[in-house]
């Protein structure tokens, strides 16, 4: 068994996060509130930016016992095709989505490397951004992506209870705890500007999971100085697979956790999906999130057909439209950004190149 | 045991001391004993027979557990900083080189693009480098990529006695780097250098505060002290300010009672 | 009496009889060679090296030690 890696018990520096997350913290919620929300507003203003998630497969290899979307769950299979990607994406930029996050299973031979660089490559032509969460990929595959255009890797570790991520990952290639935790720097080896991470709230003791968090940030951070990070904070809501969650993590808590990460964390984007009510993302415009997904499906593709009456990987709580949920945020004196991207950017990041190179990188096949 | 680390080497002590400025060489000499300083910086000079006593070679290296750190102060590029470097390491025998190029002798300011370039060389030549540098976060970065052991940002200019001035951009350097911080000119009292070690600074280098002082042996001393005691307080970890902000209406609200 | 040759030293002329090492240069001027770096023409001679590299005319010497600095 490969042992854990020295940053995982690096603790120069995680004191006083720890003392705002302890159960007996001192620091009273109100108080981290306001003194999140005054950071907010001082380095990202009043603003927040949106994007959307865009499922284009559901076939998975993996044994996830939380996810439902797992290799042994029911759910019936399917991928979107370049044609149906087109369509989607159509649908989508209708509702003015210019940001977006493809999403697949684990590798399988239906949605493979292959299939998702050229999926990536179709959304890069008609979204300003484009963002993955999918299988943990080599170095030279994450290259290869950011030639394509994708400009963020999201790979959650789920949990940093190593024995309880073993448990949990049945089967299949996520089971390698050590690998996993890997992928974020491969991704940041490779080229991809940023990053996003989290833990699934509600695997494990979420306080341990959160400390283990920042460690990992902390190191790409030292490591990879020139990476963006962002930290989501996704929360267990009922799965399709019934699955229920050991360490439920109640509204306050999450809001602990978000004002404290903002507070030790100043520059990083805090990510809050529709996971979260209408009412408590509204609650927490304004006081640590910067950013939002809007218009969510959890269905394979479901924006070109809105009667998809089938299951998605899990349930969203904050279905509101794209419109709606703007007026909520103008309400708040938030302005909603579509656009936080230029494609002229794209590319993999090529660290201390000095040189300039008046052509664009190589073409993306 | 909480040790400073550079390349190899390791230091029980977290001050530096430089030896210039000082009225004479027997106070120089008793104030890097009063230090307790393990590393201390020299300056290449040309040998003037009119004044022998300025050699310093002898009397420091006479003096127990003592690693000499040459700079190479005078040079305005790169390339004289690694002819400097090299002619240093020749009479030293020591692997350390404090790179500091100013190229404007009125400031005294480092030059970021002539120290990066000369840095970059003689890590890869073998030398442990300790470049002087302004307090800037990506340079301090590109330097620890080609090697350098330690960065060593101004805490203001040299000699003005102004303390951690640049202490936010400080901050960045040290929640970033992977190699010691040190900050290196512009402190004047012991304050300043603990306060420096409680940021998390790796060590201090001081010289004019204490080769100016009324007493420079007692300031040496009261440098160690002040060092010492930073770096404890960083490792014990400080109690956390308390948010004095009250919200007009409740922030969270929204959350409900507790649940 | 023997034939000499000027060089610079530190910047300034020095005169030294014909056939003169580097080590001759520095029992001249009252050095014992150990804490001194020898540059001649901007190239160090290391100490074992001294008694046998002779000094030409036009030679450029640049003796250096340690003194105080920060």
């Amino acid at each position: 068994m490969r042992p854990l890696p020295d940053w995982l018990t690096d603790n120069r520096d995680t004191a006083s996060l720890a003392a705002m997350l302890a159960p007996d913290s001192s620091s009273s919620l109100e108080a981290l509130a306001a003194e999140s929300k005054a950071i907010t507003l001082r380095r990202f203003g009043r603003t927040m930016t949106l994007y959307a998630p865009l499922y284009l497969s559901n076939y998975c290899s993996s044994g996830c016992a939380y996810c439902g979307f797992a290799s042994d769950r029911k759910t019936p299979r399917h991928r979107l095709e370049p044609d149906d990607i087109r369509r989607e994406l159509a649908a989508m930029k209708k509702l003015g989505i210019s940001d977006i996050l493809l999403l697949t299973g684990e590798r399988t031979a239906a949605a493979d490397f292959n299939y998702l660089q050229r999926s990536v490559e179709i959304a890069a032509q008609e979204m300003q951004r484009v963002s993955v969460e999918a299988f943990p990929m080599s170095v030279n595959e994450y290259h290869e992506l950011a030639g394509c255009g994708c400009t963020g890797i999201t790979i959650y570790q789920e949990t940093y209870n190593r024995e309880r991520y073993e448990a949990l990952h049945r089967w299949g290639p996520k089971k390698d705890f050590i690998d996993r935790l890997e992928t974020p720097a491969r991704a940041l080896e490779g080229g991809i500007k940023s990053v996003g991470l989290g833990v699934l709230l509600g695997l494990s003791d979420p306080v341990e999971d959160a400390l283990n968090l920042y460690r990992h940030l902390r190191h790409l951070g030292r490591t990879y100085w020139r990476a963006g990070m962002s930290v989501s904070f996704p929360r267990m809501r009922p799965q399709t697979g019934g699955y229920e969650p050991p360490f439920p993590v109640d509204d306050r808590l999450l809001a602990r956790m978000i004002f404290a990460f903002r507070i030790a964390l100043p520059d990083t984007e805090l990510v809050l999906s529709t996971r979260e009510s209408a009412a408590y993302r509204d609650g927490m415009t304004g006081l640590g999130i910067t950013r939002m997904s809007i218009e969510s499906r959890t269905t394979v593709g479901g924006y070109d057909d809105p009667e998809n009456k089938e299951k998605g990987q899990f349930e969203i709580f904050d279905d509101r439209t794209a419109k709606e949920f703007c007026l909520a945020l103008r309400k708040k004196n938030i302005e909603p950004v579509f656009k936080n991207w230029e494609p002229a950017y794209n590319g993999p990041s090529d660290g201390n190149a000095s040189t300039v190179h008046p052509e664009k990188a190589e073409p993306c096949h | 045991m909480d040790v400073l680390q550079l390349g190899s080497y390791t230091f029980s002590s977290r001050l530096i001391l430089g030896t210039g400025k000082f009225s004479n060489a027997t106070i120089m000499l008793q104030a890097v004993r009063a230090s307790g300083a393990q590393l201390v910086t020299v300056a290449l000079r040309r040998f003037n027979r009119e004044q022998a006593e300025d050699d310093l070679f002898g009397p420091l290296s006479a003096i127990e557990g003592i690693t000499l750190m040459p700079n190479t102060s005078g040079a305005s590029t790169a390339a004289e900083a690694i002819r400097a470097a090299h002619i240093a390491r020749e009479l030293s025998g020591s692997p350390f080189i404090k790179v500091e190029i100013h190229p404007n002798p009125q400031h005294l300011m480092p030059d970021p693009i002539e120290t990066y370039e000369a840095s970059r060389i003689l890590a890869k030549e073998g030398f442990l480098v300790m470049p002087y540098i302004t307090a800037d976060p990506v340079l301090a970065k590109r330097l620890e990529e080609v090697g350098c052991v330690s960065v060593m940002p101004l805490g203001s200019a040299i000699g003005s006695g102004q303390g951690v001035a640049t202490a936010a951009m400080i901050d960045i350097i040290i929640r970033e780097s992977g190699i010691p911080v040190i900050v290196d000119a512009g402190l004047r009292s012991p304050s300043e250098a603990a306060h420096a070690m409680e940021m998390g600074c790796g060590a201090v280098l001081v010289n004019s505060a204490v080769a100016a002082a009324g007493n420079p042996p007692e300031m040496a001393e009261a440098f160690a002290e002040a060092v010492a005691a930073g770096r404890k307080a960083f490792k014990a970890g400080l109690m956390q300010k308390s948010g004095s902000a009250i919200a007009t209406s409740p922030l969270t609200a929204f959350l409900g009672a507790n649940g | 009496m023997s034939q000499m040759i000027t060089i610079g030293l530190n910047g300034q002329q020095q005169l030294l009889p014909t056939g003169s090492a580097v080590s001759d240069l520095l029992s001249i001027i009252g050095s014992d060679g150990k804490s001194v770096a020898v540059v001649v023409n901007e190239q160090i001679i290391r100490p074992e090296k001294r008694p046998a590299h002779l000094l030409q005319e036009g030679d450029q010497v640049e003796l250096l030690i340690f003194a105080g600095g920060g």
